[in-house]
This record gives C-alpha cells, structure tokens and sequence, in this order.
C-alpha cells in the first residue's frame, strides 16, 4: 500500500508556522510495510494527521493518495471496506464502548472480522496484563488499561497499514515496549506496516523511516 | 448497546400506534360490513333506485305545462355522472278495463285501469314475471297500498267484503282490452305487491306484444323515470331535484339521506382513526430518532471499527419489526374481540343484521400498515446513519 500526501494543510493549522521538514509542507509518499515514526510535539496535528489518512475528517487543501486514488473519492462503503481489510486505528481518545466490558470490546471487533480465535485474544490479554479486566466495563478501566484494550482491539482484522495515535501515553516504559513488540510481531504476521505517532520517545524501538510535523 | 432505551416518548408512540392501528382496522371492517349491504341482494334499505316524476302545479291542470320527459330529460339524467341508470316507465297506448272472474271468489266489480311497464332489473318484488303469447295469464303486480285503500276506505264505506292478499292472488281478473279499433279480454293474475312502485305493472314484453296490436298510434313520452344512483349521491339528487323540478317519494329519499349519513360518520372516524395513526408514526419516526441521537456516538465507532451502514440499520430494523409486530398482532386481535363481543352483539340487538364481510381484508390493511411503519422507519433510520457515518 502506497500513501502519499501533496501540499496536503489542514484548515486549523493553516494560520501556523510550519517547519522546512514539516510534512504539512513538503509532503511525502511512503510505501508499506514499513514502520514509520511520527514524531512531533502538541498541537502540531498529529491526531488530524492520524484522522485524514482515515478518513475521518476533510477539512484540508491539498491531496491525499492512497493506491495512487485521491482519498476523497471514496465512498463510505470504501471507507468501511477499507477499516475491515486494510487500515486500522487506535485513536488518541480510543473509542471504546464503555458500557460494555473490555471482552465484548474486543469481540464487537472480532465478530466483524473472525480474525483471531478466542484463546488468541485472550493471549494478548495475557501478554498485555489485563486477563483479570475482561469482564470490566471499559469506563471503570484506568487509561493505560483502557489502551490496552485499543491496541488489542486494532489488532483484531487485517491490516496493511495500522494508525497509532500516541498508543502509550499512559503507559510506562517497560509497558510501552511490550505493547510495541505485540503489535511489531503482528504486523509480520499481517505483511503490513505501520504509523506511531509520538511526542518523542521512540520506545527503544528501530522504525524504518521517521516523518515530522 | 441499545438497552435501556425505554422511555416516555417511547410509550407514547407505542400506544398511540396501537390506538389508532386498532381505531383504523375497526372503521375499515365496519365500512366493508355498510359495504356490504349496499351491494348484496337482499339489502337493508333497498338499492338506491328512485322513481322521479315532475311536479304537477296548477299550470299542469290548466295544460300549460306538462309532466312528460322529453328525449332531451332523458339524455340529460344519463349524462349525470352519480346516475348509473335510467329507465323510462313505458305506457300502454290503449284502454284497460278489469272485472272478476266470476266464481273465483272476488266480487262483482268493473274498474278501468292502466298498465305500465319497467325492465325487469328495477323490480323489487321476486315473482315469476315472464310472459308470452302462450302464457295462460298475464301477472300483475299492484302497489301494496293499493289493497290497503280497498280493505280499510273503499270496502268499509262501501260495506263490501275485505280481500286478502292471498285471496287477491289466487283468483284471475278478466283484463279487457280497447285501442286501435280491436276490443279483446285475457286472462291477468296478481302475482305480488310492490312496496315501492306505485303503478300497476305488467310484464314488458305483454307491452310491447299490446301495444304492437292496441296502439292508437300516440308517441307516449313518459311521465315517470327510474333513476338508480350511486352510494352516498344524496346531495346531488336533491339538487337535480330543484333543478327539473322532481317529485320523488319520501321514502327513498329518506334512504339516501341514511345511507350518506352513515356513509359521512364511518368516513369521518376512520379519517380520525388514519390520523392517529399517521401522528404515532411520527412519534416512532421521532423515537427512532432521539435512540439514534443516544447513540451516535456508539454508531460512529462501528462504523470506525469497519461495520457496515446496512448492518446497524438491520439492528434497529429488527427491534422496530419486534416492536411494531407486536403492536400489529395486538391491534388485530383487539379488534377481532370488539367486533365479536361489542359491534356485533350492538348490532343484534338494534336489530341489524349485517353479511359480516369477514377479517381478511382488514389483516391485509394490518399488515400494509405494517409495512408502511417499517419501511418509513427504515429510511429515516438509514438516513440518519449514513448521516452520522459520513461525519466520521
């Protein structure tokens, strides 16, 4: 998969000055899998970045490519398509259901997909060290147990390309890491790539390319 | 997700659906019942057939005016569109004398008379009413007043016996002919009284077969016309009835007006009953709506984790089936049991007896109405969702 980004500005950060090496300014065009850091302090636009390659929100000048297609083109039925097979996403707010526990979270996702089996979910709640929260409701979750639950629940379909919005803002170091590897080990699986944006910290982690807002 | 989603708005449109599904099936099944009886044989009131004649005034007695239909009233009354037939009342160009046959009973009597003739479709009475050549007699209706003026004026002030109808029917009257320069006598028999009719009617073919024979040779425009007009005309006929200055019995006016009437009140409450209806379809519309608002922000993420538009509109479709199945299979059985336990035992006890047309109908109005529910909740349902889906 291929995403390409031309003099591509979003509307509120217009006003802004943008550094030579800003995306916002220069553009790029990456090809996946690769690993790729986004690295940038608050308010440069990291979660609008995260949205607009999503889908989610248009409110830019400019063009973004995915495949070579002008992304705002596509259906919402493409859209759909594209969260089921191909990107996926942990947002920076997560987006979880809160009256429901962390396992029918995660099985709202893996009912649509039939991506892992049970005991594979489970697994990655082990590794991840929430088995105990699977039957708490998300919103009496603390956040970095809340992310947690993001993470796995963005690893439950295929991807070619996986968004993560500041995944590890409320995890500790040796968390982060474990949480990196999981989603390192399936983005193998998957043959994908993905986008982690960061206020800095690489995670001890070595990323094939590195953009800037 | 959608649970605790009970509320009053919820409530409402529930009872208001059920209100007004069961109000409307209960007015259409009544209406189908009026139905009914306007269309079957034996009929409560009678078809809407009148007879119209002119109004005789004093200018008619003087001869300065006539009660004749001309060819051009004729045309006039086919060209209205609340008529749907016209029959002219055809005469008999020739005198008519009858007497009794002596032995059969009746007392000597000689009395001239008069014969008319109308299609056979407009006569209310059930008798064998063929007649040909060979036919041993020829039948006679009389109007039903008739026998009361001999029985109770001119028998008694004349102290002569009184005739039953049985006895009336039973012997032959002696039928004498004079017309065209032929005199002759046959055979007539009373074969039933009209309740309607007031003349005395002869089969038309005896008509067609005398006056070929007994005609003087006048051109008869007729005096009086049968008019059948359609359901709930009242209005119209009144007006035709000012307009060709009309004469028509009472009593068959008085069936119109009936017949509007009930026709207008039944109208009126399943216009009532369909508002109701339509108002707690907008009330579900409006609840599916305000769920839909709940929940946005759920609808949003399923539609970010990859689940499709129809998918979620299906879940909500499926609870409104549930919901609104429900409420269909209530209103039709509340409905059944009024019918059965409240209309129908009112009914017999006013003494009405209606050919019940049967539930069929009114479940097939059930279920469309069913559908209509359904399918105006689908689509502002799948509009809200895409809606919501496209803002994502």
């Amino acid at each position: 998969m291929k995403l390409e980004f031309k003099s591509v500005l979003p509307f509120p950060l217009q006003d802004y000055h943008h550094a030579e090496e800003s995306v916002w300014k220069k553009g790029f065009a990456l090809n996946f899998p690769s690993r790729v850091m986004l690295n940038a302090s608050s308010g440069k636009g990291k979660s609008t970045f995260v949205n607009t390659v999503y889908g989610v929100r248009f409110d830019y000048d400019g063009t973004v490519l995915l495949d070579d297609k002008d992304i705002r083109q596509f259906s919402l039925h493409d859209w759909i398509e594209l969260r089921k097979k191909s990107i996926s996403v942990v947002f920076q707010d997560l987006q979880l259901f809160g009256e429901l526990t962390a396992w029918e979270n995660l099985q709202i996702k893996n009912k649509l997909t039939a991506h892992k089996t049970d005991d594979e979910i489970m697994l990655m709640l082990e590794k991840l060290g929430i088995p105990d929260k699977k039957n708490q409701t998300c919103k009496t979750l603390s956040l970095g147990q809340q992310q947690r639950v993001a993470i796995i629940r963005s690893l439950l379909q295929p991807y070619e390309l996986l968004l993560l919005d500041e995944p590890f803002s409320h995890l500790d170091e040796q968390n982060s890491a474990i949480a990196l590897d999981l989603i390192s080990t399936e983005t193998t699986k998957n043959n994908g790539g993905f986008i982690l944006t960061s206020l800095g910290s690489k995670h001890g982690f070595e990323f094939d390319a590195e953009l800037k807002l | 997700m959608f649970r605790n989603s009970t509320n009053f708005q919820f409530v409402f449109a529930t009872a208001g659906a059920l209100v007004g599904l069961t109000a409307l099936l209960l007015s259409f099944n009544l209406m189908l019942d009026v139905r009914s009886f306007h269309s079957s044989e034996k009929e409560l009131f009678g078809p809407n057939s009148v007879v119209i004649q002119k109004k005789v005034t004093k200018l008619t007695t003087i001869g300065m005016n006539n009660t004749e239909f001309t060819p051009e009233d004729i045309e006039m009354l086919r060209s209205k569109e609340f008529i749907t037939d016209v029959a002219p009342f055809q005469s008999a160009d020739f005198k008519v004398g009858i007497s009794e046959v002596p032995g059969d009973g009746l007392p000597h009597f000689y009395a001239d008379m008069f014969f008319q003739a109308i299609p056979d479709r407009f006569m209310d009475v059930d008798v064998d009413w063929s007649w040909n050549e060979n036919s041993e007699y020829i039948p006679i209706v009389l109007p039903r007043d008739f026998i009361m003026i001999i029985n109770y004026g001119f028998a008694q002030s004349q102290g002569i016996n009184q005739i039953s109808e049985e006895l009336l029917m039973a012997a032959r009257l002696t039928i004498h002919i004079d017309g065209n320069g032929k005199k002759t006598t046959m055979i007539g028999r009373v074969v039933g009284f009209s309740q309607k009719i007031s003349s005395i009617l002869v089969p038309e073919s005896f008509l067609h077969y005398a006056n070929g024979i007994y005609s003087n040779g006048n051109i008869i425009n007729p005096s009086r016309v049968f008019i059948t007009t359609k359901d709930d005309s009242y209005g119209e006929l009144e007006e035709l009835m000012d307009e060709m200055n009309l004469d028509i019995s009472q009593a068959s006016i008085d069936v119109a007006k009936i017949k509007t009437i009930i026709t207008v009140v039944i109208g009126i409450f399943g216009v009532a009953a369909l508002l109701i209806m339509l108002l707690s379809l907008m009330g579900f519309v409006q609840y599916s709506q305000l769920m839909l608002s709940k929940v946005s922000y759920e609808i949003r993420t399923l539609i970010r984790i990859g689940y499709s538009v129809k998918s979620i509109v299906m879940t909500f479709i499926i609870q409104m089936i549930v919901i609104f199945g429900i409420i269909t299979v209530c209103s039709i059985v509340i409905m059944m049991i009024v019918n059965v336990l409240v209309v129908n035992v009112w009914l017999d006890e006013n003494g009405i007896h209606l050919e019940k047309s049967g539930m069929g109908p009114s479940v097939i109005l059930a279920v469309l109405c069913f559908g209509l529910f359904i399918g105006s909740n689908f689509l502002s349902v799948r509009k809200t969702i895409f809606k919501l889906g496209k803002s994502s």
